[in-house]
């Protein structure tokens, strides 16, 4: 049996604004999404902001209807049997929110262990467990509200696992924290994967997805623009270089004269505090340096290293190609958001 | 499956139940509760709800509406909505505040003792502050209240204060589907003081808003107080139709919850603050 199956899964979100003059705004967040996950896989989903990523994993674990389409967890279905799904799955929530700041990671841990049914005889030793698990041992007594990011991202951890979930939703359980805690989370999700448990993991993080996940599914525009092992999805751009640029103050501008450049596959900018990483794809072999240094013209650059594609390059790829996809495509914008006047 | 473990299992069922119940009401009434803290309790829960009623005497003696009696045991029993009523809307309000609603909700476990579990504690808050506001304005108004009418009026002040945490929670189940649901309780506030009979008898009221008061938890608790304060016994009419009102918004609220919920996974208003 399948632990995680989607079919055709479509979900859209409707907003009314406006008093006097209401207006409808219909939004496709998730547009026909089908994947299978084995039981015992780590399977990642990868996708820019508002890709579609968390609102697939609330069709999932049963907190949001699917508009259209079926979704089975370990047989159940999630629309229809939400109760025999939620005792099954656990599901960890990235960010500060989720947890009462009031109380106690201890107390907050006692109560959800009475909500997900965890045997009032086990309760006291699955906490003490799990909080050695997540390095909160010591720092149970201590009030939410005064713990770091990293360390409430860790009390998520150990309140998605009370109950000794199948399945482990992991929404960007990572997100805002810091590097050492991040490489322990990391072990945490592959023991849990070698225990056994099946993970479903989204994150921004490419080197984290690469690391860890079996199979990744990378998800734009509410559709699954590439599924496949990590190899496999490098392997997209396995003939191409990368030219990796530091660069201070490049704007649209310059990345838009290098996309025109031919021989030049992609462009993507990330901030790095003071300065920028300019990834450039270009064709194996097109000896691009100078010209893209000329494209960057007038601006400050540092370091320039020409390397081998890795994930995240391929994820680029991926997210550029499917939105210029999407321009190029009739109407294809229009379909992702419509607006009506309510009469 | 034998006897046995048949009464094992139901045993197992029960107990789980019963700490989903009282310990988990516990737990969370010190997550979500904005009052619990000494100062907050005895400003918000305890003094306020003592002035108000000191207010009320002192008018009512101005006007010669009605005599100290009359609005002393009014507003003993009214005194239990300020807990009662915000309490259930905070229960459920203040999941959204703090993000936790998706993980509650993710729960498996039946919702009637969930969130009744969450009442608990507002109903014997309710009920500590109507004997707290009443023992103390007796003793500052001098007056007097039969020692035999105290059993019944434990009784009248704990239908009361049940009653009122129901309807606090049905009022609360709608902040499952709206935001703002801290203005309905506000509105609900103003109402039961009006319409109750609490401060205003109730036959100068018009009859609509006298049949109003009749479908609203604390208006039949308080004229049984009142009887029972003047020697006049317990009226066990009076106390089945309040526990009557709260059995209904028990019920109002198990519905509103069910429907809301169901309705937040297909309108996913759930993440919205």
């Amino acid at each position: 049996m399948l632990a995680i199956e989607a079919k055709n899964l479509r979900r859209t979100y409707s907003s009314r604004t406006g008093f006097l003059r209401p207006r409808r705004t219909v939004t496709e967040a998730v547009r026909g999404v089908s994947f299978e996950v084995a039981r015992g896989e780590l399977f990642g989903l990868l996708g820019p902001n508002g890709a579609g990523k968390s609102t697939t994993i609330k069709m999932l674990n049963t907190l949001l209807l699917p508009t259209s389409g079926t979704a089975r967890v370990l047989g159940h279905d999630v629309a229809s049997d939400p109760v025999a799904v939620r005792r099954r799955i656990g599901y960890v929530f990235g960010g500060d929110r989720g947890l009462y700041d009031r109380l106690s990671a201890l107390d907050n841990l006692r109560y959800f262990a009475e909500l997900y049914g965890v045997e009032p005889r086990d309760q006291r030793r699955r906490i003490a467990e799990l909080l050695d698990l997540v390095g909160l041992t010591g720092r149970e007594k201590e009030r939410v509200e005064g713990y770091s990011r990293g360390m409430r991202q860790r009390l998520h951890i150990a309140r998605g696992l009370l109950h000794k979930p199948d399945v482990l939703f992991l929404d960007e359980p990572s997100i805002g924290v810091d590097p050492v805690a991040a490489r322990d989370l990391r072990r945490t999700v592959a023991d849990l994967r070698t225990g056994g448990t099946t993970v479903l993991l989204t994150t921004h993080y490419m080197a984290e997805a690469d690391e860890l996940c079996d199979r990744i599914a990378v998800i734009a525009g509410g559709t699954i623009q590439a599924l496949g092992t990590p190899d496999r999805l490098k392997s997209r751009v396995q003939e191409r270089d990368i030219l990796e640029i530091e660069a201070y103050g490049a704007a649209d501008e310059h990345l838009d004269r290098i996309r025109e450049l031919p021989g030049v596959r992609g462009v993507a900018a990330e901030e790095r505090g003071s300065r920028q990483a300019v990834m450039v794809q270009t064709e194996r072999g097109a000896d691009l340096h100078s010209r893209v240094l000329a494209a960057l013209d007038g601006i400050r650059i540092g370091r320039v290293v020409t390397r081998e594609p890795t994930l995240e390059d391929a994820y680029i790829a991926i997210v550029e190609e499917s939105e210029s996809g999407a321009d190029r495509g009739p109407g294809a914008a229009a379909a992702d958001r419509s607006e009506e006047v309510v009469a | 499956m034998s006897f046995l473990s048949l009464s094992r299992a139901l045993t197992r069922r029960v107990v789980r139940t019963l700490r989903l119940v009282v310990v988990g009401g516990a737990i969370s009434y010190r997550a979500l509760f904005n009052w619990t803290t000494p100062p907050m309790f005895i400003g918000t829960l305890l003094v306020s709800p003592l002035l108000q009623l000191l207010f009320f005497v002192f008018l009512g003696r101005q006007l010669r509406v009605a005599d100290d009696r009359f609005y002393l045991l009014g507003n003993a029993v009214v005194s239990a909505s300020t807990a009662c009523v915000y309490g259930g809307t905070m229960a459920v309000a203040n999941e959204r505040r703090y993000g936790t609603l998706g993980a509650v909700l993710l729960s498996p476990r039946h919702r009637a003792p969930l969130w009744f579990g969450r009442a608990l504690p507002y109903v014997l808050n309710g009920l500590l502050i109507s004997v707290f506001t009443l023992t103390v304005a007796t003793l500052l108004l001098g007056l007097r209240i039969p020692v035999g009418a105290l059993p019944g009026l434990a009784a009248v002040l704990l239908a009361a204060s049940a009653g009122c945490s129901v309807f606090g929670l049905a009022l609360g189940a709608l902040g499952l589907r709206f935001r703002d649901v801290f203005l309905v309780s506000n509105v609900a506030a103003s109402v039961l003081l009006l319409l109750t009979g609490a401060n205003v008898p109730r036959e100068t009221l018009p009859e609509w808003m006298r049949a109003v008061g009749d479908v609203l938890p604390l208006t039949h608790a308080a004229e049984a107080a009142r009887e029972l304060s003047a020697g006049g016994g317990l009226d066990r009419g009076r106390l089945g139709a309040e526990l009557a009102t709260g059995a209904g918004y028990a019920v109002l609220a198990v519905v509103l919850l069910a429907v809301f919920e169901r309705g937040s996974r297909r309108r996913a208003t759930l993440d919205l603050m």
